[in-house]
């Protein structure tokens, strides 16, 4: 451990003492130091892989837009909509005549339930099929058209109608308190095998109106499906009508995470390849990337707030909002635990620790960071060993992303992850790094941004104003960074002052 | 002092000056004195101290102890500034011209004449005229340096020396980079200055220039005086024996031993930098191959496509019969080349690593655990056992390697590359900027390498090496190989003629 990092570790503790001592009512409590620790694994994980930049002597400064742009990735690979699973297409509505003509031939009956949701300009609807007839389409085919007992509001060519299922009998349940607590149970007139638990229903009536709810539980037995729904019924009845709706997730999990890997893997080679290939400079190419990134989320997601809604709460969204219950206080008030984003970044910083030190190319990253013509010339493959170092800190980046994304639910394109990456880097430097290359450790780099968090931590808790945040960081850092070259600059006083003692006597 | 033969006081008098730099001492006690309208040439081998001296006298380096007079008064020259109130000024090495100016803006460059606030160009223009003309440079004060020939600006360098009025010139390696012709027309301005009473000190590595143009020469070895010559003792045996400090023969220790099959063989080749010219010859296991020609002459340039860092634009490499592609340093590294490359700083070392981690570099890949876990171990035993072989003076493996003598780096470039086993040898001014112990040093396990089979291949500007060192001679100017000497054929006369691009004598 060399003095940069003890100096720095010296720099954490002393915040960490002064904050116990001056607000030890809030700073000492378990919850606060659940969150800085949280915080600090997540953007910890970012620095690490700016680290890796760095120390090859270059800059990574698209690691924030690439958080934002991972974050609405994954949003979006991971949405969830819930649709009817018997939907049929219409292509004409008359409503002068009460009729709807679908786009092909369906099985409907008099006296069918069915709901109209209408195309982009008729309002939806719930009916009964009053006459079902066989008409031919302009071309060529043969359609149903269903004569109803309502009138659409207005003639249209576009919407889709799905068929209603009856309700035969329901059970209201108990709301009561959380251990008795009975969900209500309802009895659908058909035999629904596909409904599963997590599809959701939606109950609707002509005139009272429509609730959906997610379905927990769902069995079919001969002609009926019994459900069970995660929540009160109110105002119920046979006359209601249910909508089965299916849910779809756009990929599985596995595969949207792999995707979005993939994607930043595929960035940060072709920062890799700019910078070594085309001789780029890193600070172009990634301030490129910065803007860049950030634009192209804006625009795919049309700058909505994405997120996950409730879908995940109980899985892949606990990698960010989870943690390992340590300690409760006994009236409840307070808890602490360790954040499952911190195992991910005591994970990533053992791999890093390990590449960098003990495998080759770790070694190579160092020596070509400080000297990449004697690297060269000593027969390294040094465009690769640089390429390699921008896909740890895209890939990272991406990792970092995606926890953080899971943690806060609400991406807004705008912001999100807005100077993260000049949080990475000063946490980089803070730790350590040189930017001149060839110089940096993991571990320094993740107190760094301990100290980062730590200082954050501190505006909040002392109250100062907000405002001043980036003041503060900004001449903390600097003083850290003068501090060190004072103690250089004495070193080598010393050293020489040494050299010419040694002289002298000889 | 030896000298007393002229009563008058000397213009300038160097007493006892001594330099210390981490982990060498440049200059121990040097004294030396200069006559007014006198050339003396300051000789010695690189790492001598010649450099370090005419930067001290030049306000550059201060120096740790001794002292300066000139006109017999004590002086201290903190500054180039100071230097050249007092009217002595060096001309670089490099020449330390704003090439993208013109002539006249250089002469007067920071001390640019003003007219209401604005520089006055009509009389920087005018003025320069006339310093151009003294030292015989017939263009135009407008041109912009960039577009002379390097010999010109030589001269545009000596006019602006002539414009702060400059007792003393210091010229360090003026003729490295210039033409026989343009030697001569420095030689001219040169005898001219000394015929006006400008004492010129003049260092350079060429023996026979210093033979026709010193009045007196001053040896330097090892950072002390080694010697003085007075004008009927300069030659070219006397100088070389103050310089190496022994005999010749016995310095470069060379025995004569089998040379084996061709190791080597390189055809047609063509670097980038020369694209017009082809590139022949032939190295075998055992033999050892110098270099000679005039820097620029495209011998560096040839090393680094042999070696993959450069693009080779045509051409076949072959090693032991076979053909090799080398596109890039692994390639060649693989064919069992190895490289020493001339700038050791920039290219050979990374000098914030320690000697252990430098002693690897070259052999990490090949060394290493599955997975690409670092061998380290093997990284460990390989550099201890090369530390030992090359005698390399370190503390401690763990030394950064900045903190050592340039001989020392040099051998942990050279272990670096041993310890992976190469059957060529590269080397680039191997014993450049080192001290002579280690230059012995070097010489012997050149030998020593070329005794086992080694095929060695190398690249020197001293011509002391190359005649002591090599098997056979190619001689290269302006981007070709303008002849092969022999080992009974080598004399500094044969290689400097073909160096300079005339066609040998039949001899």
């Amino acid at each position: 451990m060399n003095a940069k990092v003890i100096g720095i570790f010296a720099l954490l503790l002393a915040l960490c003492g002064f904050l116990s001592i001056y607000t030890p009512e809030s700073f000492l409590k378990g919850n606060n130091i659940e969150n800085l620790l949280r915080r600090t694994s997540m953007y910890g994980i970012l620095g690490i892989g700016v680290a890796f930049v760095i120390i090859t002597s270059g800059i990574d400064l698209s690691v924030g837009s690439l958080v934002c742009l991972v974050g609405c990735l994954l949003a979006s690979f991971l949405q969830v909509d819930y649709r009817p699973y018997d939907l049929y297409q219409v292509s004409a509505v008359n409503a002068d005549q009460q009729s709807i003509t679908l786009r092909g031939q369906a099985d409907f009956d008099v006296g069918d339930p069915i709901r109209y949701y209408g195309g982009r300009r008729a309002r939806n609807l719930v009916a009964q099929v009053t006459k079902v007839e066989s008409v031919q389409l302009d071309d060529g085919t043969t359609a149903s058209k269903l004569t109803i007992d309502q009138k659409p509001t207005r003639d249209d060519s576009d919407g889709n109608i799905a068929k209603l299922v009856s309700v035969v009998s329901y059970e209201k349940g108990d709301a009561g308190t959380s251990e008795n607590k009975q969900l209500p149970e309802v009895n659908l007139g058909q035999a629904l095998l596909k409904l599963a638990a997590r599809d959701q229903v939606l109950f609707v009536h002509p005139t009272r109106g429509l609730k959906q709810l997610k379905i927990v539980d769902a069995g079919a037995t001969d002609g009926q499906t019994a459900i069970t729904v995660n929540d009160t019924l109110g105002d119920f009845g046979t006359e209601w009508f249910a909508v089965p709706l299916e849910r779809r997730q756009r990929f599985p999990i596995p595969i949207a995470l792999a995707m979005v890997l993939g994607i930043a893997l595929f960035l940060g080679l072709l920062h890799g390849v700019l910078v070594t290939r085309l001789k780029l400079q890193p600070f172009v190419v990634t301030l490129c990337g910065l803007l860049f990134y950030r634009g192209f989320s804006r625009w795919m997601v049309d700058d909505q707030t994405m997120g996950f809604a409730d879908e995940y709460d109980n899985s892949l969204r606990l990698l960010g909002t989870g943690k390992l219950q340590v300690w409760q206080a006994a009236d409840g008030s307070d808890s602490f635990g360790i954040p499952y984003p911190f195992f991910v970044l005591l994970i990533v910083a053992i791999v890093a620790i390990i590449f960098l030190n003990r495998t080759v190319w770790g070694r190579y990253m160092l020596a070509l960071g400080r000297n990449e013509e004697a690297a060269r010339y000593s027969g390294i493959n040094t465009n690769r060993v640089t390429m390699i170092a921008y896909v740890i800190s895209a890939v990272l980046a991406a990792v970092g992303g995606m926890l953080f994304a899971l943690d806060s639910n609400s991406i807004s394109p705008s912001s999100f992850g807005n100077f993260y990456e000049l949080y990475a880097i000063a946490a980089a430097v803070l730790g350590g790094c040189s930017l001149r290359g060839g110089e940096g450790g993991i571990v320094g780099v993740v107190i760094g941004t301990a100290v980062m968090q730590t200082l954050y931590n501190l505006i909040v808790l002392m109250k100062i104003s907000d405002k001043l945040e980036f003041a503060i960081i900004g001449a903390v850092i600097l003083l850290g960074v003068i501090a060190d070259e004072v103690v250089k600059r004495f070193a080598a006083q010393r050293r020489a002052a040494a050299r010419a003692r040694q002289a002298a006597e000889e | 002092m030896s000298e007393n033969s002229l009563s008058a006081v000397p213009l300038l008098d160097v007493q006892n000056v001594t330099k210390s730099f981490p982990g060498v001492r440049a200059l121990q006690e040097v004294s030396f004195a200069l006559q007014a309208g006198e050339v003396l040439a300051v000789i010695g081998e690189n790492g001598a101290g010649k450099s370090t001296m005419m930067k001290i006298l030049a306000g550059v380096q201060e120096p740790d102890s001794g002292q300066v007079f000139i006109d017999a008064k004590p002086v201290r020259i903190d500054s180039t500034r100071a230097a050249m109130e007092l009217g002595v000024v060096l001309i670089h090495q490099e020449l330390n011209l704003a090439d993208n100016l013109d002539v006249g803006s250089n002469i007067f460059l920071g001390r640019e004449p003003r007219r209401g606030g604005l520089i006055d160009r009509r009389r920087i223009y005018q003025e320069s005229k006339v310093f151009l003309q003294r030292v015989g440079l017939e263009v135009a004060p407008e041109t912009i340096v960039d577009t002379l020939p390097i010999g010109k600006q030589q001269l545009v360098e000596i006019a602006k020396a002539l414009s702060v009025s400059a007792r003393v010139l210091i010229m360090d390696e003026p003729t490295s980079s210039l033409s026989s012709k343009e030697t001569e027309a420095l030689f001219d301005v040169v005898k001219d200055l000394r015929s006006r009473g400008v004492s010129v000190i003049y260092i350079s590595h060429r023996l026979g220039e210093v033979r026709e143009l010193a009045d007196r020469v001053t040896v330097l070895r090892d950072g002390q005086n080694a010697g003085d010559l007075s004008r009927d003792e300069i030659t070219h045996d006397q100088m070389v024996n103050l310089m190496v400090g022994r005999d010749v023969s016995q310095f470069y220790a060379r025995e004569h031993h089998e040379i084996g099959d061709v190791r080597l063989e390189v055809q047609d080749l063509i670097t980038p930098a020369w694209p017009q010219h082809k590139l022949n010859f032939k190295i075998s296991a055992g033999e050892i191959v110098g270099v000679a020609g005039l820097v620029g002459a495209g011998r560096t340039e040839m090393l680094q496509v042999l070696f993959g860092i450069d693009k080779r634009v045509g051409g076949r490499i072959l090693v032991d019969g076979k053909a090799v592609a080398v596109s890039r340093p692994a390639d060649a590294i693989e064919a069992g080349m190895a490289l020493v490359p001339e700038d050791r700083k920039q290219h050979g070392l990374v000098l914030e690593m320690s000697v252990l981690h430098n002693m690897g570099l070259a052999g990490l890949s090949r060394n290493s655990l599955a997975g690409g876990f670092l061998n380290r171990q093997k990284e460990k035993s390989d550099s201890t056992q090369m530390i030992e072989k090359m005698r390399v003076r370190t503390p401690s493996d763990g030394q950064v390697v900045q903190y050592l003598s340039g001989g020392n780096q040099q051998k942990v470039v050279i272990g670096k590359w041993l310890s992976v086993g190469p059957r060529i040898l590269l080397l680039d001014e191997p014993t450049r900027g080192i001290d002579v112990g280690a230059k012995e040093e070097i010489y012997r396990l050149m030998e020593q390498l070329a005794a086992e089979g080694m095929a060695v291949f190398f690249v020197s500007s001293e011509m002391e090496e190359i005649l002591g060192m090599s098997d056979r001679v190619l001689v290269m100017h302006e981007g070709q190989i303008s002849g092969e000497l022999l080992r009974d054929q080598l004399s500094e006369e044969s290689v400097m003629q073909l160096a300079t691009g005339n066609p040998l004598a039949a001899c």
